[in-house]
């Protein structure tokens, strides 16, 4: 085992006194709670987020967001140059 | 090597917690002012992308809300006023606060960056740094200047809503910044003077605390003095009409006739409070008539749009 491994090993474990609880961190009725209304407001605010990106590019680029080409021709050297 | 980590407790912050923090109530005016800033610019801008600017412009306000709560944490649980914030509380933890701001600080600015403009972006990145490094970090604990000079950062968003609409900066956005530059210290050590205890209590050096309440009416009247002819610039300059005008005079008379009272105050605090009122209804109405004014074409008037 390296030196590295062994300091990650010390890390991991718990403080002496307080051993980790058997089958993981068991979460209460208030901190389950608090954790749902926190994934409902980070869901509603990726989905605005995703939401204003869409209308901006619609304003932005108009009909034209779905008429660009996906692949463009690179632009062919000028006749007579090397 | 033995390394002892503390294990933290699970979160029981919920999303009213993290809204808390953003400070709604000073989101709100800021959000407002903002408006009214895109609003009078000269030009148009299309619905989506003012909404779009003003969600970034919301949106950094909180972040530098929440790095304000972070920082100040300690001085927050020692004052009544704000004990009850999520931080002293123990709703949230001060790591999660900073993570939380930091993070919103640079969304709400690439954000701007990118669907709006550079100018408005560099303008709000430079208003978060200012409120939370200068203001926050540097002068709130060190000079009784400090609401004063970090009163810029709450001063700049009708600047920000400007340059979101024309993508660059004049001279009427730069007559709004001063009004609330100047209407700042009024409001906020009205407010200081009749919490003086509790600033005292957590060791932030307001004017009231430092020198004296007497000093400080004597600087309310004086600032008050400079504040009611700027409300009144926008329409002496000619970038409003009459309707503004009007409205200007009769609200800065108000303001003077309260910070006078503030100023012959002896014994309570009663002028104090009803200026601290007084003022935000007088900003708010100040940015309605604007509004106003801009919606109605400037009515009997010279109105140079």
């Amino acid at each position: 085992m390296t030196m590295a491994s062994e300091t990650m090993d010390e890390l991991r474990k718990p403080p002496a006194d307080e051993p980790w609880p058997q089958g993981g961190i068991r979460l209460n009725e208030e901190q389950l709670r608090a954790r749902r209304t926190r994934s409902i407001a980070i869901a509603l605010a990726l989905g605005a987020f995703v939401a204003v990106i869409f209308a901006v590019t619609i304003v932005r680029l108009g009909s034209a967001a779905l008429q660009r080409p996906i692949y463009m021709q690179p632009a062919q050297p000028a006749q007579g140059t090397k | 090597m033995s390394v002892t980590l503390a294990r933290a407790e699970p979160s029981i912050a919920g999303a009213g917690d993290y809204i808390e923090l953003m400070k709604p109530r000073v989101m709100s005016l800021v959000v407002f002012t903002a408006f009214v800033g895109m609003m009078v610019a000269p030009g148009h801008i299309h619905p989506v992308i003012g909404f779009a600017a003003l969600l970034c412009i919301t949106v950094g306000a909180g972040a530098a809300g929440a790095l304000n709560m972070w920082y100040d944490a300690d001085i927050d649980a020692r004052m009544e006023r704000t004990a009850g914030r999520p931080i002293p509380r123990g709703r949230v933890a001060p790591g999660e606060a900073a993570g939380f701001g930091f993070t919103l600080a640079a969304f709400s600015v690439v954000t701007l960056g990118l669907l709006i403009n550079l100018v408005a972006a560099a303008l709000l990145a430079f208003t978060i740094f200012f409120y939370v490094a200068i203001y926050t970090i540097w002068l709130k604990r060190s000079t009784p200047q400090n609401i004063v000079i970090g009163g810029a950062a709450g001063a700049l968003p009708p600047m920000i809503g400007w340059a979101s609409a024309t993508g660059g900066l004049a001279i009427e956005p730069v007559v709004l910044f001063l009004i609330i530059f100047f209407w700042t210290p009024p409001h906020f050590w009205a407010l200081s003077l009749y919490r003086i205890g509790d600033y005292a209590r957590a060791g932030v050096p307001m004017l009231p605390v430092v020198a004296g309440e007497g000093e400080t009416r004597r600087q309310i009247w004086l600032y008050t003095l400079l504040l009611a002819p700027l409300g009144v610039a926008p329409w002496l300059l000619g970038y409003t009409g009459l309707i503004y005008g009007v409205a200007a005079l009769v609200l800065g008379g108000g303001m003077l006739v309260l910070a006078l009272r503030v100023r012959r105050e002896s014994g309570g605090h009663a002028a104090c409070k009803q200026l601290f009122g007084f003022s935000i209804l007088y900003l708010f109405l100040l940015f309605a008539m604007l509004l106003v004014d801009r919606m109605s074409g400037g009515l009997f008037g010279h109105f140079t749009a």
